[in-house]
């Protein structure tokens, strides 16, 4: 779909197509926190895989029990039945149990064609993270080094990593303006989520242009918050247009979480480890439960969001373990929430949107 | 707290409470040699040396009743590297293991609603449910759960641990040490991820000091790990006793005796504890003792036990002459005993805390399974399916067909959960145990 | 009977209730019947009964239920939700925690004191918390649903049922009749588990009390009794429990005609 005053967004698989075509090669990407700026000065393309939604998840069934979230499953699914046949590499972070569980089976099991490529993110704040994660992003530049036949030169690496921050200062603008952008919030997701397979031009290109576009004259709406890992099944952002409420912030491991800041370091290796762990607080990356309360207490105020929206994929340890703690905390500071759990195959569920009715009319 | 409540605390902790225990162990002594109150066609009775275990496992409890009026608690996770706090005089109480007495006791649903009605999912792990419960509740039927004035996890089998108790800290406000264990996807730990568990245990030192009030006394540390290796040996011994025909001990046996190898371990009395079972252990051998009458199948247990089944399981199968020979669960606790150096104790601590199984790849597992198969004579092997614990059960399905298909070993997936009992199905258990035995009578 | 101000649909899963109220929110006329397959059909003819008896086009006119979209005619669509809770406040005038079983749903809603909804929780998955729940079981037993309540409150003694799911309790209870097992103690523990899967959900949101009962299973008198058992709280069940929804969404389209919906 075209919007007006915006280049079309591409699919995934085209996108990936189109890079081969220029000689690159393309990483497919699990959930959640990886070096986009690494990968790129290896002249690969990034492309994220979360689920993909709304396939048959069957295939999975011969390795990952029922209990294991749809993300993951459907992961698995999706790579058996061919569909990141275009991948060269596979990059696994470790981001939760399920994920684990899946870099393994696909190391000692499947064996896909490509190789697979995990990635430990550390879960302390101190700075021996740093210092690990710094040379875990080391080994994995080793790694790539291997696949990819070429290594680039510091210099390149370094410049990769500030156009890297550069594009992160433009998607972070886009945040902080997406009120005043005339965009339904289905349309600013899709468009912003493009950061996941975007080469980077092309996302600055769309950023800049978004940013340039006409100010909306804003409906009155319902202002919530968004949190969990990411907005799927996407009808929910649809949903949240039809009923007249708007998404004036989130705290989505794929959008809000990822608002990576600048690092500091000169040294490449520390300054991507230094972005990555300065990322808004996130129980995958063991933050406390009281930085992520103050963290939406203080979207909810910056925003005047009325209220939160938890929606977690069904079988979610690090969002569940939290969620009530959460949802207390917000109440004593004036915040109704509710939550939905979902599959990722999920049809469109009356029950669900009636709960997300009930609540905007709840807190209207 | 006055010198009467002094008194009264130290006669109840040192003198009463012990003094009551002891002689409820000489009186299950005494039965488990004079063969009454055992009631089974199929099992041998339990270990004498169990109703010691029993007594050192409730008196530890009864210590913790009053533990918070004269020493420093420490809530652990069970792959912590627990010889620090030791080393610090805490005391130490292990909320896994807890949950595993509320679940054999058969209180752990109760318990987990607590934590269901105040808003945690059912689809947590259910230690942690039980846990939280009896947090909110106040119930336990241990009688009193003392309160931590430290959090100390590891990572290493699991992240459930790490979302479990920053939920703990929240609620208790109290300090939480994390040391975090990368996951090991391959053959060995690469070197950044020792230095980097290795810098967290030594930067987690002045926390730990300041909560226990003293300094960290090395001397008393390698002590503490020398005694750890010990009784970790003499648990891998023991476990090794089952190599031959028949095997004189059931993992069930094992399961019920452990214990003091996960949450005792650095204290002598375990070691001598678990010297004591070896030579029981040994004595039945030379008596041509076995765990199950007439030892058909051995059998190999993959995943954590079903808590409030233990009996259950092992009579089903002992009727079949079914014998539980081993378990990758208990090997857990021994298999790196050698890697504990008491003379380097942050060095080796940081690797042994790292390369624990369920801190390994799943194709790890399988190669454990199959040497295990090869040493303790396996003829089929139990996986169950914990719906709480992800990193032991995901892998299982690839890891059974594998067995079946590359080893000509036969594996059975059982669905259940290791703490609530509404997850599992007595009917279709027993119907695929049942099919299961047919398969190696065949 | 003009006087008719504002109206009120509730298109639920199980049955279909019209309500009509005055100028000052008092419930005057209402229909309620089974839901049928087509039910834009129904809507229609039950709008044309509504414009009979009000004299005019049944305006304005507030939609709510399961098949509320089904209903172009409306000036409004609202959740049942906010027109449970505005139906039994405007009803009872206090806040408390309002239970609505329905034939294919339940719901708990926490209230106010002032009838706002502060808190919610929809069983809408899991028949296990529902009046399908007692119909499909009733049938096993032989009990006909007028007296389903009576005959389960006549038992002394309860029979206690395991099985989470209403398809494992259908072969539970053959096996404990099959046992000997009488049907009254087995109706009395089928109510028990209606209840327990109730208060769990009542649980959740947090009991203030007074407990309030809507929905057709509201006319059993065996679930509020042991409610009131099972909670220690007085379970108040108002006057037309199961017109709850379509009063709640009337005074909502009331409000829209630019009455007050009455003392608040």
């Amino acid at each position: 779909m075209i919007l007006d005053g915006l280049p079309s967004i591409p699919r995934r698989l085209d996108v990936a197509r189109a890079h081969h075509e220029r000689g690159g090669l393309v990483a497919a990407v699990l959930p959640i926190h990886y070096p986009r700026a690494l990968l790129r000065a290896f002249g690969i393309l990034p492309i994220e895989v979360w689920g993909p939604p709304n396939i048959d998840a069957t295939r999975a069934a011969s390795h990952l029990q029922p209990y294991v979230c749809s993300i993951v499953r459907n992961t698995l699914a999706f790579l058996e039945s061919g569909g990141l046949q275009v991948a060269d590499l596979l990059i696994v972070p470790h981001a939760c149990d399920s994920l684990q569980g899946l870099g393994s089976v696909l190391l000692d099991f499947v064996h896909p064609r490509q190789p697979v490529l995990p990635l430990y993110l550390p879960r302390t704040q101190g700075a021996e993270a740093a210092v690990f994660l710094a040379e875990e992003l080391r080994a994995l530049h080793r790694r790539l080094v291997e696949v990819a036949r070429r290594a680039p030169l510091e210099a390149d690496l370094l410049q990769s990593i500030l156009d890297e921050e550069a594009a992160d200062a433009l998607l972070r603008r886009l945040f902080e303006r997406r009120l005043t952008l005339p965009l339904t919030t289905f349309d600013f997701y899709r468009l912003v989520r493009a950061r996941e397979f975007l080469p980077l031009s092309a996302f600055v290109e769309l950023a800049q242009a978004m940013l340039v576009l006409p100010p909306a004259e804003r409906r009155p709406h319902t202002p919530i918050l968004l949190s969990g890992i990411v907005p799927e099944p996407m009808e929910i952002l649809r949903a949240v247009d039809e009923l007249g409420a708007s998404v004036v912030a989130d705290d989505l491991a794929c959008c809000g979480r990822r608002l990576y800041p600048e690092g500091m370091s000169r040294e490449p290796f520390a300054r991507m480890a230094e972005s990555l762990l300065g990322a808004p607080p996130d129980p995958t990356r063991g933050s406390p439960i009281q930085d992520r309360l103050d963290h939406l207490i203080g979207l909810a105020q910056t925003t005047g969001a009325r209220g939160v929206v938890f929606h977690d994929v069904k079988f979610c340890e690090p969002e569940l373990f939290d969620l009530p703690s959460l949802r207390s905390g917000l109440r004593d500071a004036g915040l109704p929430s509710i939550a939905v759990e979902v599959d990722l195959n999920d049809p469109p569920s009356h029950q669900a949107r009636t709960r997300l009715e009930a609540f905007l009319e709840m807190i209207a | 707290m006055t010198a009467l409540d002094v008194l009264r605390v130290y006669a109840s902790s040192r003198l009463i409470g012990p003094a009551a225990l002891r002689v409820q162990r000489w009186g299950n002594e005494w039965r488990a040699r004079a063969g009454s109150g055992w009631a089974s066609d199929y099992l041998a009775p339990p270990l004498r040396v169990a109703a010691r275990g029993k007594e050192m496992v409730a008196r530890h409890w009864l210590e913790g009743r009053y533990a918070n009026r004269n020493r420093k608690v420490a809530w652990v996770t069970s792959g912590a590297p627990v010889e620090l706090l030791h080393a610090l005089g805490f005391f130490t109480v292990y909320p896994e293991n807890h949950g595993a007495i509320c679940g054999a006791a058969r209180v752990a649903v109760d318990l987990s609603c607590e934590a269901e009605n105040a808003g945690y999912s059912r689809d947590l792990c259910s230690y942690a449910r039980t846990d939280l419960g009896s947090l909110f509740s106040g119930r336990t039927p241990v009688g009193r759960l003392p309160k931590p004035d430290l959090l100390f996890a590891c990572t290493n089998i699991c992240q459930t641990v790490l979302f479990w108790y920053r939920v703990l800290a929240h609620h208790l406000r109290v300090p939480l040490v994390l040391i975090d264990t990368p996951f090991i996807y391959f053959e060995t730990a690469p070197e950044h991820a020792v230095e980097y568990v290795r810098r967290q245990l030594e930067a987690s030192i002045p926390s730990v000091e300041r909560v226990a009030g003293r300094s960290l006394d090395t001397g008393r540390l390698k002590e503490t790990g020398r005694l750890s290796r010990e009784a970790s040996q003499l648990w891998m011994e023991i476990m090794e006793r089952n190599d031959g025909r028949p095997a004189p001990i059931s993992v069930v046996d094992q399961f019920t005796l452990m214990a003091p190898v996960v949450e005792m371990r650095g204290e002598p009395a375990t070691v001598n504890f678990y010297a004591a079972m070896l030579k029981e252990v040994d004595g039945r051998i030379a008596a041509g003792v076995s765990a199950v009458q007439h030892e058909k199948h051995r059998l190999l247990w993959d995943n954590l036990p079903i808590w409030y089944r233990l009996r259950d399981v092992a009579e089903m199968l002992g009727a079949e002459g079914a014998a539980l020979v081993a378990s990758t669960y208990t090997n857990a606790w021994g298999e790196l005993a050698d890697l504990i150096d008491p003379d380097q104790p942050f060095e080796s601590m940081a690797r042994t805390y790292l390369y624990p199984i369920l801190n390994r790849g799943a194709g790890h597992k399988l190669a454990t399974m199959r040497r295990m198969i090869e040493q303790y004579s396996i003829d089929g092997v139990l996986l169950h399916s914990d719906r709480s614990c992800k990193p032991y059960s995901i892998g299982q399905l690839d890891q059974r067909d594998r067995l079946a298909r590359e080893s000509s070993v036969p594996a059975l997936l059982l669905e259940a959960d290791h703490n609530d009992s509404r997850c599992y199905a007595e009917g279709q258990i027993a119907n695929r145990v049942a099919a299961f035995i047919e398969t190696l009578e065949r | 009977m003009s006087g008719i101000r504002a109206w009120g649909i509730d298109v639920g899963s199980s049955t279909t209730k019209i309500v009509g109220v005055d100028t000052e929110g008092v419930l005057h006329w209402d229909v309620l019947e089974d839901s049928e397959p087509r039910a834009e059909e129904q809507v229609e003819r039950l709008l044309q009964r509504a414009a009979e008896v009000g004299d005019a086009q049944a305006r304005p006119l507030v939609a709510t239920g399961y098949g509320r979209k089904l209903v172009r005619q409306a000036d409004r669509v609202v959740t049942e939700i906010t027109c449970h809770a505005r139906g039994v406040y405007r009803a009872l005038g206090h806040g408390g925690t309002l239970v609505d079983v329905g034939g294919q749903d339940s719901k708990v809603i926490g209230l106010g004191p002032d009838g706002e909804v502060l808190d919610f929780a929809m069983n809408d998955k899991c028949a296990a918390g529902t009046g399908r729940f007692l119909e499909n079981t009733s049938r096993r037993l032989g009990v006909d649903l007028e007296h389903l309540g009576e005959v389960a409150l006549s038992a002394g003694d309860e029979a206690t049922l395991s099985s989470t799911c209403t398809v494992f309790a259908e072969s539970e209870i053959v096996s404990l009749l099959a046992h000997g097992v009488a049907v009254e103690p087995i109706l009395k523990g089928l109510h028990r588990a209606l209840v327990e899967r109730l208060v769990a959900m009542i649980r959740t949101v947090g009991l203030r009390p007074p407990l309030m009962l809507s929905g057709g299973v509201a006319r059993n008198p065996a679930i509020a009794r042991l409610l009131e058992a099972e909670t220690g709280q007085r379970v108040i069940v108002p006057p037309h429990p199961q017109l709850m929804g379509a009063y709640g969404a009337a005074l909502v389209a009331l409000e829209k005609a630019g009455e007050p919906s009455g003392p608040v």
